[in-house]
């Protein structure tokens, strides 16, 4: 150790200490936790009635699926993307992220919500072939169902891949639970932690596991993202062409997965009295992220519609009527207020960023953008007519929600909140293994006069 | 994995200002050849200037060739330093201390040599006063300030000042340090230079912020000016291939991978010309390489989505371009050679922890980045240019002339001699930043094992 480095007192919890918490949170559950779930099981079942009158409602009027569809993106966008939070810094080394890893993870069980809620869409999806005519996708010659299949495949395999995910990064925890003491829940813990006693050998598998999962959550993240933004909008509107649509569908997401863990480790924090583990740190750290993701919300949104704009062609010009200057343009000025100035306004100043209140006010509000730009896109994409024209002749007029799309609307919410929940009471919301292992790998040290942290880089 | 090795100060200054305080034997030569070709260049141009364009190989419709091309390539090197420098110091990463000042030279010499091609290809130098001043009141004829012609020399003209002063204030403890151990017009060169530097807490704070505040600063430039240069092309509809909504962040990603490539390139020639086995060593190879595979994927995951959607209409003009540009001769070759050494050698090859800690192999893939993204560039240009458009009456098959050839060869050495002067003179490796990386540097123990460690400062809640 350097002479100005010098060693300071260790106010973290013990190793007996974390687990002891962290495995009894699981157990026991909070009264919060509980009143939390009741709310939104009852969201949920609205949600389900507002499902069944839409399927009742039938699919012929094809709008009438625009705020289902956005829905879909929005989940995709805010729970499929959170996951990424943990992957991308994991495999960058950074040792902040460790006590929200499990956090944000958490949000691959709101997966199954999304994959259930893909299967009627999938009906109210037009075929590529209609009428002996067929429209523009990127399949290009293929079968009249192939986006059906291959959003499908994209939807549900990304449910599994985040579910594998979660279930790897769990293990460890797993045998704590189930060592923790003898039930129902313990049994099932063991049963789940396949034998993991903490061998080397299983660390180094149980490592590469994570490494490659995660890896593959974020291609496979990329790619359903590119069929879901390309069949479920691109491929409706007349004309509209876009090559880089899928990649700010995915980019807006990020900024909303990120959202989406500030949110969940406030309420988890402060709701499972877990203000030991995850700290101040871990919001400063997801701040400076969710900022730079803010700037790209707009870099990539002016790339396109710079292009747009200048080339004027009439395809062009009729995209930017749709999306950005007509009807839905109330979504889209709130859109750009709320996903990318105010965020660039409060977060630009340390203050704001070196704080919990802040990033968390600022998440709600990127929450709220990243829905009305899914509106916009989606629900204008739904509702165009002629989708086999050159380009779109008619602009549609703004579609408001119907009561159906309201249940649906705050459905969503319930369920995926119902999800996460209920995910939380199976296993632990901060990685005991990653709280372990973050206090074997840094120490608290004084650096001159100041406060410093030692952070150990092994191979 | 660390291979941090602990030196004193003093060896830390004697061995990093080997090159400045004396001259080392090879210096010479090697500024002299690239002298020679530098001057062979200037010739070529007066050449030209003397003879007119007609000596390119520019002809009806390709009115853009090899010149454009090399412009959109050094912008794209340019990218190097705020990568390197402004990134990596806003994230803390360590290992970017030894590459920081070489990036950021890499930088501003790159931005020179970019900056020259327009000119070059002008024609006549003297008349791109006319693009940008309002010159004949009479006729009512204006520049077109909406053009994005005339914003490029804004962006990049910001983009090389604000890279200046991000170079010159990471120099300035350097220069003290210099001031100090040099005699004579040196002493007094770098007395001037150094802006009264004392290294006292005050001064090193201010120089901390600045640096931080520049990094925050030159971020927005540094995507803006290969933005830019993208819509220079993009914002063009009459052009198959060009009209496309990805060609602002595909430029920069694609910018990043031939910048860092080129740092690579330049950090294995600092390591064997100046013997800096101490201070670049394989981990940061290894790190760089890291970076790289994932630059490098995105990037062409960005190439295969702007190849799906140029057919994504089926329009039949669309079709035509693209069976030209990647089937027919000699553009499918030079299509291949492009996916090859652009992706298909180095990614892979970089995906083996032996590759990556091996400096041959890290130059020669490096290298083969570099050669795939200039005909990446040419690809996006000339094929496009020289497809038959409506109400274009003539139009013929481009060859680059020898002229052009010589530009290209003229630019490299430009940069390489640059970067050669600049080194006699200042260090390359800034000394604080490697006193400051030993400072931060330490070790913990876990059992029996010794991890390496840095330190991060910390502020209390």
């Amino acid at each position: 150790m350097a002479s100005n480095i010098t060693a300071a007192p260790d106010h973290r919890p013990t190793f007996q200490e974390a687990a002891g918490e962290l495995v009894s949170k699981v157990r026991a559950g909070s009264s919060a936790s509980r009143l939390w779930l009741m709310i939104a099981a009852a969201l949920a079942l609205v949600g389900l009635v507002g499902v069944i009158g839409r399927i009742i409602d039938g699919y012929s009027d094809r709008s009438a699926w625009g705020y289902y569809a956005a829905m879909v993106s929005f989940l995709l966008s805010t729970a499929a993307a959170a996951p990424m939070v943990s992957i991308a810094p994991t495999l960058a080394r950074a040792s902040w992220v460790r006590p929200v890893t499990r956090v944000s993870q958490l949000f691959a069980s709101v997966g199954v919500v999304t994959a259930l809620m893909h299967i009627p869409l999938m009906f109210a999806l037009p075929p590529l072939v209609e009428e002996g005519v067929r429209r523009r996708s990127i399949w290009f010659g293929a079968g009249a169902y192939t986006p059906h299949v291959w959003g499908t495949i994209a939807i549900f395999g990304l449910t599994f891949l985040g579910l594998a995910l979660l279930w790897a990064s769990s293990i460890p925890d797993l045998r704590a639970i189930a060592e923790s003491g003898e039930g129902r829940r313990q049994r099932w813990a063991a049963r789940l932690a396949m034998g993991f006693i903490g061998t080397d050998t299983q660390w180094k598998a149980l490592r590469m596991r994570i490494g490659v999962l995660g890896s593959f959550y974020f291609l496979f993240l990329i790619f359903t993202h590119l069929v879901f933004s390309a069949d479920f909008a691109m491929a409706l509107v007349a004309g509209w062409k876009d090559a880089i649509f899928p990649m700010y569908h995915a980019m807006t997401g990020l900024q909303s997965g990120l959202a989406s863990t500030i949110i969940a480790a406030y309420f988890i924090r402060r709701y499972g009295h877990l203000e030991r583990y995850i700290e101040l740190d871990q919001f400063w750290a997801m701040s400076k992220l969710l900022f730079a993701t803010s700037l790209l919300w707009f870099y990539f949104f002016f790339s396109a519609f710079i292009v747009f704009w200048y080339g004027r062609s009439g395809p062009d010009q009729a995209t930017n009527d749709l999306l950005v200057s007509g009807p839905f343009r109330w979504a889209f000025f709130a859109t750009f207020l709320m996903s990318f100035v105010i965020p660039l306004f409060t977060l630009m100043f340390n203050p704001v960023r070196h704080s919990i209140r802040g990033p968390v006010i600022v998440s709600f509000i990127i929450l709220g953008g990243m829905l009305l730009d899914r509106i916009r896109i989606y629900v204008a994409a739904w509702s165009t007519t002629g989708i086999n024209d050159r380009y779109l002749r008619e602009i549609p007029a703004t579609r408001w929600p119907d009561i159906f799309d309201l249940m649906v609307i705050l459905g969503t919410f319930g369920a995926a909140a119902l999800a996460f929940i209920l995910a939380t009471r199976l296993i632990p919301a901060v990685s005991l293994w990653e709280i372990q292992y973050s206090r074997l790998l840094t120490r608290p040290a004084r650096f001159i006069r100041g406060h410093a942290l030692i952070i150990g880089k092994p191979d | 994995m660390q291979q941090h090795r602990e030196l004193s100060e003093q060896q830390i200054n004697v061995q990093l200002l080997n090159g400045t305080l004396a001259t080392p034997r090879w210096w010479k030569w090697a500024v002299l050849g690239l002298l020679i070709i530098v001057l062979a260049g200037f010739s070529t141009f007066g050449f030209m200037i003397n003879k007119g364009l007609g000596v390119t190989g520019l002809n009806r419709p390709v009115f853009w060739g090899t010149l454009i091309t090399t412009f959109v390539f050094w912008v794209g090197i340019s990218h190097a330093g705020i990568m390197i420098s402004a990134i990596l110091r806003l994230t803390q990463a360590e290992w970017r201390r030894p590459v920081t000042r070489a990036a950021e030279l890499l930088t501003v010499f790159s931005l020179i040599t970019a900056l020259s091609f327009p000119v070059i290809h002008a024609g006549r130098p003297w008349r791109i006063i006319y693009w940008i001043l309002p010159y004949d009141f009479s006729r009512g004829i204006w520049p077109n300030v909406r053009s994005p012609l005339v914003w490029d020399p804004a962006a990049i003209g910001t983009y090389l000042t604000g890279s200046i002063l991000f170079l010159y204030v990471a120099l300035l403890p350097d220069l003290g340090n210099l001031r100090d151990r040099t005699v004579g017009w040196r002493n007094r060169l770098y007395s001037l230079l150094s802006l009264g530097w004392r290294g006292n807490s005050r001064q090193w704070r201010m120089q901390t912020t600045a640096g931080i505040l520049l990094s925050a600063l030159m971020l927005p430039i540094f995507v803006s000016v290969h933005s830019i240069v993208s819509w220079d092309f993009a914002v063009t509809p009459s052009v198959e291939g060009w009209h496309s909504t990805i060609f602002a962040p595909y430029f920069v990603i694609g910018a990043v991978h031939s910048g860092v490539s080129a740092v690579v390139t330049m950090m294995a020639l600092m390591r064997w010309l100046w013997k800096w086995d101490n201070f670049i060593r394989p981990e940061h190879f290894d790190a760089l390489a890291r970076l790289l595979i994932v630059v490098g994927t995105a990037w062409f995951a960005f190439t295969l989505i702007e190849l799906l959607y140029s057919f994504y209409t089926l329009e039949a003009q669309e079709l035509a371009f693209r069976d030209m540009q990647i089937f027919q001769w000699p553009w499918a070759f030079l299509f291949i050679v492009f996916l090859i050494t652009g992706f298909f050698i180095p990614v892979p090859a970089w995906l083996f922890k032996r590759v990556r800690n091996s400096i041959p192999w890290m130059f020669w893939t490096s290298i083969s980045v570099n050669i795939g993204m200039w005909l990446e560039r040419f690809l996006i240009i000339v094929p496009a240019l020289s497809r038959k458009q409506p109400f274009v009456y003539t139009w013929g098959s481009y060859h680059p002339s020898l002229t052009e050839m010589m530009m290209i060869v003229w630019s490299l050495a430009f940069v390489g001699m640059n970067m050669l002067l600049f080194a006699r003179f200042f260090p390359l490796i800034p000394l604080f930043e490697q006193k400051e990386a030993q400072a931060f540097s330490s070790r913990i123990q876990i059992g029996r094992a010794s991890v390496p460690a840095v330190l991060r400062e910390q502020e209390q809640e």
